[in-house]
Order: C-alpha cells, then structure tokens, then sequence
C-alpha cells in the first residue's frame, strides 16, 4: 500500500519539526556557564608547551594553546589553525595556509610571522620540534597568512610533528617567542586556544576562563581538534597531590572530575550513583629501560633472556589491583587505540616464560650471577610493584637483581648516566608515528645505538608511502624484540572519575580536554 | 631581661649560618635533578645540559654557595625554578594557611590537653584518669595520616557535614575558612594533644605533691582552688614549653596534615620543593623555620618570667 503525497509530506514536515525540536533541544542541553573543578595530581613545572615533556603541562596547555595541525579521534593529523596545506610534487616543500581572523587572547590577530617565530623556537627546544626541523632547509613566512617549509629531504613527519599534543607546536605571539629563548621557560601566556589564563596560584589552582573571542573550526568536534566550544565560564584546576583526597573530593562533590586515581578506588566510585568512574586507555605501558651503553645489559642474550623470563600476566594483574578492566597484554609497540600504527604480528618473543630458552641465554650470556642494578620508585606504585615482581621472577630463573628504589628526583637525574645503573623502570605512553619513541633513539637514557633499529628509523622517516611505513613498522617491531632495547611488559591503563552533572567529556582521548564540556547544577 | 633577650637574638646570626650552610650543602649533594623532573620524561641530556646552564646549576658548588649568601644577605632568597616567582612571595603566600592551621590545631591541642592532664592528675588511677590517658596514648599511636583520612571518610563523604578537603582564606571568607579548618585542626590537634595531657598530667602529680599543696588542703580550701590556682600555675612551666615545641613543629609545616587537606601552606611547599629538587625554596623555608624556632623558644623563655616570678635572666 502507498502513501498519499499529501500525507507523506505531512509526515515528513512533522518528522522534521521532530527533528528541529530535538536538535534545538541538543542546542539548549549543552548550556554555557559554570565552574568546573577539576583535581590533578599536581602543579606543572612550567606552561610553555614547547619547553617541557610532563603530561600535566601537556593537559593544561592544549586548553590554551593550539598548534597548525591536531590529532583526530583515530590520531590521526588534521587541521587546526593551518586552512589547508600543499606539497611540492617533489615532496619538498610544505605550504601552509592559515585560517584569518584567529585571535590571540591579547586581541591581536594571528599570523604567518607569529607562526615563523613559535615553530622555530619549538624546533629548537621540544623533541618533536628538533626532530622535524633537523630535516628543515628552510623555514619562512610568505604572505600575511601563508607559511612554507623547506625540507633537506623526503619527509614522512611533517603534519604528525605538527600535531602532537604533547611538547607540541604551539603558537605563541611573535614577541612572546622572540622574548624566551627555546631553553628558558616562557612565563608569559597567551595563546588562540578556547580558554585563556586567568590566574595560577600553585598549590591552589589554576584559573582557565572562556576566551569570547575564540574562533572555531567549523567542523564538529572531532579527537583533540575539530570544532572547539568552551561553554564553561571557567575551568579551575586544582592540585590535589594526595590520592585518596582526590577521591573524596569526586565522591562529596567538591571536584566534578578526579583524573590520576589510584586503581584500588574503582569498587568504591562504581557504587557511587552519583558520579561514573572512566578506565583511561592508552595510559602507559610498563618498561623496564635497559642500559645499552655500559655494563652487564650491553649484553643482547641477557637482555633476550629477561624478555624469556618474564611472565606478565601476573605482573599485570597485581599491578592492577587483580583488576582485569586495567590492564592488556598485548605486544604491539602501539595501542590498538592509535590503529594506523598498531601492529598485530605472530610468533614474536613476547611473554614467554621460557625456563629452558632462560636458561640456555643465560649460559651463552656467559652470566655469573652479577647483581643486576634495576632503579625504580615507590613515588609512582605500578613502577615499584611491576619492578618488584620482576626480581621475584627473574631471581627464580637465575639472575640476580639489586633493586634500587630512590625517588623520582633522583631516578631521572641517574638514569642520565651510564655508570649508575643497568635498567630502570618507567611507563611508556602513547606515541603517535613509528619515529616518535624515545627507547629507539639513541639520546635517551638507555641509549639504543643499534645500527640496523636506526637504519630503520631513518627509513621511516624518509619513507611517505603508508603502505610501506607500514612494512618497515612491523619489520621493526620484530627487530625489536630480537634486539631488545627495552622489555615490553602489558598495557596499564589509569582510573579517572566525573560527576554525573559534567556532561559532553571526550572519554576517549588519552588526556582530559574540557572544550565542548558543560556542567548541568 | 632585655640584654638576655637581645643576646639571644644575636645567637640567632650564628644559628642560621650553620642551617643555612648545612641545608644548601645537603639539599645539593643527594642525587636528583630539578632540570630533569622539570623537563619532564622525555628529556634529552643535551636539553637537560642546556637548561641546567641557564639556571646556573653546571657552576661549582661553592659559587653557587656564595652567590647564595651574597642574596640572603640582600634579603632575597631566589627565584623558584617550579613557581616562576620569588621564593620570598612563594613563602609570604604559604603564610597564612600555616599560621591559621598552627594556632586552631594548638587551640585544640590546648583545650583538649590541659583540661585532660589536670583531671587525670586530681583524680590519680581513677577512671577519669585512665580513659584520659589512653585517649592520650591514642593520639600518641594513631598515626596522623590514618586519623585526617578517616575523619575526612566520616564527616566528609559519609555525613557530609564539612568539606573534605581545600582551605578559603579567613579575611575572605571566615565562615568558608572555618569550615575547611575544622577537620584538619581537630586531627592535628588531636595528635599534638596527646603530649601536652601527658605533660600537664605529670607536672600536675608532681606539683600536688608539694607541701604547699598540702597546706592549702589544710587550710580547708575546695579541690578546684588547690588544683587551679595552686596548683595549676607551678605545673605550668614546662607545660608551657611543650606548647613552644608544638608551635614551632607546626609552623614548620604540619606536613602530612597539610597534604591531606590540600592546604597550600609552608608544609606542603616543602615537601613538594624537596621531591623536585626546588634548591631556593627548600633553602628558604628552612630559613624561615629555624627562625621561626628560635623565636618561640626566646618567646618561651620569656613567658617563663610572667608565669613565675622566681624566674630570673641576668
């Protein structure tokens, strides 16, 4: 049976004042206004993203920053203050145009000449920055609001250098970046971001304010960019270095969004009705780093042997509090969550347990017993718990492990030379381009110098096509576990909590971002 | 009096000499970086080395020691490497919170530790006396961490009578200040309390046992005379000491307290400025806790004279 054109054109006028009605509706739900607290684990050691690698810096300043291009919700680049760009048949040259008529939060207009200066002082300081711009012949600003780079060569790292979120390549006024030299801290603030700083008491807060000015893109929000909305009136963010206070805070209502919880609060925030604990994914995973330049762990069938000895579903299990949710064993060097550069090959050495293969790497080790110096710290749990639980583990095949535990000060200061140790602990997060890991460089602590790890790192640099990035990847990923720069264990995920009055939070991306968020009181 | 007072803070140069000197020398010798946490994980050496000479820490020690002195002695103690301020307003800041927890926690202390230490002693193996004395011994045990987390469990997030944590500064909002001190005072005081009742108790056996404690009795007059005004002001010499001590402690930092409590005071700066190697303001509030000690022992010492008149300084 057919329907009549006028009853047909009845239903579908009704069907979409339903449709306008509800859009409208979505409009309104999302409402501007509020405060929202947010507690933290503690204070950043600086606000200038192009200085510094902490996460807390990275979290605080993509809310006032922005860089040309952002990451998207598969991470991958897109478009964030660049319009569009272009590059030279010869894949030389990368043109950039930049939106017109973005704001910087002191009123002034954003353009190529304060690009020019900020990416040059990213490039020299941040470690994404210096990795493209070793590759930079040239670096100029074209016309008010074009900007062009000059590659030396072929260049696979261009727009995911440019999008990085962390240590990333925001774009300062001229006058800021021209002010600061790329190895002293810029302590001036202003940035094209969503939110502007109001005020930084330390150890009190934070005080991000909407930007009015603020120019979004026109598309919908999408990963760590696309269009921006800032409904709150103020984001306050507050440190709050004791865990279970965090906690606390969450449950009474005096924070509406908790991040860095300790996994043991996950029973008690799921009872709570009024507020939804979120299992954060990609958060690290467990490393224990591996001296390569001097000492015992020099020796590649000793470090083979660690990676045969070690059972990781326990590890991982305990780590995570006989949590299952938190915790993953997987081998690829990259979360599923960043699927371009996920891997999932077979027959790898990974997780292996193997007493006999241990015991045969051992001898051909030619191992006596040394004491084996594992640093790690309690100031981080899941960095003391996974390192304890190796000794036990590998004390029980053969090794011996003198486990150091300092505090993280000290740690950092001597994983820097070679001397003082033969591995460490650390977490390894979330990396966005096969380039990106530090545990492949040779710089890092632990210093991997393998000629053939970095032969292939320079290839995929070089190397544009996607498809063959994508076989170098692998083949790299397979020379890693024969080579073993690093021990791989499983993926530890971390614990936030919000109240169920903050609404529109981006619950996938790695670090917390509150453009597009609202609260309903 | 006065010359005594006077020599006593003359001895104050020497004292803070010998701190300042020890601290700078130990806070730079144990291993840690502030360049290397500043920097954050994924730091380079080359970035580590360049930033650590822009902050001058690649000079030799005992340069840097001298460039220290030479600023104390201009009054300024440093610029912060974490804060992006001087230390000094690091500290001016850090202040109130500090002074508002010390002097509410050893209001409680007082008010619940004097009272206790007097019954228990009028009343020796009473009942009084020994439920007073294991509250006492409780607050001695219970470690302070595990009381500021429970009280906040109970009264924060169970009941909901007061906040869990934060603090509001009490000329911006008194009735918001109260609210956010109560918790952490009633815990500290609680703690401290402990030692003071235990104090006072055994001043106060020790002073009833005196024969003019005895003579008073004789002469009729009622329990609470011979206690309160007999009594009372003789234990109370080195109940007073013990209530110095305590208020030195606390200005120093009422650490863990504070840390609970997501206090921003002189306790949480520290601790927080030693776990990141923040040498100028470790060093400044050191500074400004060893004075501080010196100066409410010198208090002490003269508060003496006022409690007892036998009290001399010549």
């Amino acid at each position: 049976m057919s329907m009549r054109p006028h009853r047909r054109a009845v239903l579908l006028g009704v069907a979409s004042l339903v449709l306008v009605a509800g859009s409208v509706l979505t409009v309104e739900a999302q409402k501007k206004g509020g405060i929202l607290k947010v507690g933290n684990l503690g204070e950043p050691p600086a606000l200038d993203a192009h200085w510094t690698t902490a996460s807390i810096t990275e979290m605080l300043t993509n809310h006032v920053y922005e860089g040309l291009y952002s990451l998207d919700n598969g991470n991958r680049p897109i478009p964030m203050l660049a319009e569009s760009h272009t590059v030279s048949k010869d894949g030389l040259v990368y043109t950039f145009k930049l939106r017109q008529g973005v704001k910087f939060h002191n009123g002034k207009e954003m353009t190529s000449e304060d690009v020019v200066a900020s990416l040059a002082r990213w490039g020299k300081q941040s470690i994404y920055g210096k990795a493209l711009f070793a590759q930079v012949a040239d670096w100029k600003a074209v016309d008010k609001y074009t900007v062009e780079m000059k590659l030396k060569e072929k260049s696979a790292i261009v727009l995911i250098s440019l999008a990085v979120p962390n240590n990333f390549g925001a774009i300062y006024p001229k006058e800021i970046a021209e002010k600061f030299a790329p190895e002293v801290k810029a302590t001036e603030w202003i940035g094209t971001g969503p939110f502007k700083l109001a005020e930084w008491k330390p150890d009190q807060y934070i005080r991000m304010v909407r930007f009015d000015d603020y120019k979004s893109r026109n598309e919908k929000p999408n990963g760590y960019g696309g269009g921006k909305t800032a409904y709150l009136d103020e984001v306050r963010f507050q440190p709050v270095p004791e865990v279970a206070t965090r906690v606390a805070q969450v449950e009474t209502g005096e924070l509406d969004f908790a991040d860095d919880l300790n996994l043991d609060a996950y029973d008690r925030l799921k009872k709570n009705p009024n507020l939804r604990p979120i299992v954060t994914k990609p958060y690290y995973w467990l490393v224990a780093v591996l001296n390569k330049k001097e000492g015992l762990m020099t020796n590649q069938k000793l470090r083979q042997a660690w990676q045969a000895a070690i059972d990781i579903e326990p590890i991982m299990k305990n780590v995570a509090g006989g949590h299952t949710e938190f915790y993953r064993m997987d081998s690829s060097l990259v979360p599923p969550e960043i699927a371009a550069w996920h891997t999932k090959l077979s027959g790898l050495p990974w997780n292996e347990h193997n007493k006999d293969k241990v015991k045969r790497l051992l001898q051909e080790a030619g191992y006596k017993k040394e004491p084996i110096r594992f640093m790690t710290t309690q100031e981080y749990k899941w960095m003391y718990d996974f390192a304890l639980l190796t000794k036990q583990q590998l004390e029980d095949v053969g090794f011996t492990i003198d486990l150091q535990v300092v505090d993280w000060a000290t740690l950092v200061k001597r994983r820097n030379n070679s001397k003082e140790y033969d591995a460490f602990t650390t977490g390894i997060g979330a990396f966005y381009d096969p380039t990106h890991p530090v545990f492949l460089t040779p710089s890092w602590p632990g210093w991997t110098t393998d000629e053939d790890i970095l032969k292939l790192q320079a290839e995929l640099a070089r190397e544009t096509d996607p498809k063959k990035r994508m076989a170098l990847w692998e083949q790299q990923t397979r020379q890693f576990y024969e080579k073993v720069p690093v021990i791989r264990y499983g993926d530890l995920f971390g614990l936030r909590a919000i109240r169920n009055t903050t609404k529109g939070f981006n619950e996938k991306t790695e670090r917390i971002r509150f453009y597009n968020v609202w609260v309903e009181k | 009096m006065t010359v005594y007072l006077v020599r006593r803070l003359l001895t104050l140069i020497p004292v803070l000499a010998v701190v300042v000197t020890v601290v700078f020398l130990l806070i730079h010798l144990i291993p840690g970086d502030p360049v290397s946490v500043m920097l954050g994980p994924d730091a380079t050496p080359a970035q580590i080395d360049a930033t650590r000479q822009a902050l001058g820490l690649d000079r030799p020690l005992h340069e840097q020691l001298v460039k220290f002195y030479a600023r104390v002695l201009r009054g300024d103690l440093g610029q912060s490497y974490f804060l992006d301020r001087p230390v000094v307003t690091a500290l001016l800041e850090r202040a109130e919170p500090t002074m508002v927890l010390t002097f509410s926690a050893l209001l409680v202390a007082i008010l619940i530790g004097v009272p206790s230490g007097i019954i228990a002693a009028a009343y020796p193996g009473s009942l009084w006396d020994r439920t007073l004395m294991l509250g006492a011994l409780l607050g001695v045990c219970v470690p302070g961490f595990w009381l500021s987390l429970n009280f906040i469990y109970l009264f924060a997030v169970r009941l909901g009578w007061l906040p869990a944590a934060g603090y509001a500064s009490i000329f911006a909002d008194p009735v918001a200040a109260l609210r956010y001190m109560v918790l952490p005072a009633v815990s500290l005081g609680f703690n401290q309390s402990a030692l003071i009742a235990r104090i006072s108790r055994s001043c106060m056996l020790e002073a009833l046992q005196q024969d003019y404690i005895r003579t008073a009795r004789a002469k009729g007059l009622s329990t609470g005379v011979v206690t309160w005004v007999h009594a009372f002001r003789n234990a109370l010499v080195p109940v007073v000491t013990v209530i110095g001590i305590t208020m030195a402690i606390l200005i120093g930092g009422a650490v863990v307290t504070e840390i609970v409590f997501n206090i921003p005071g002189l306790g949480r700066l520290i601790i927080s400025a030693v776990l990141r190697r923040d040498y100028p303001v470790v060093q400044g509030v050191i500074l400004v806790t060893a004075t501080a000690y010196v100066l409410i022992n010198l208090a002490v010492d003269a508060v003496y004279v006022l409690i007892d008149p036998r009290i001399r300084y010549e």
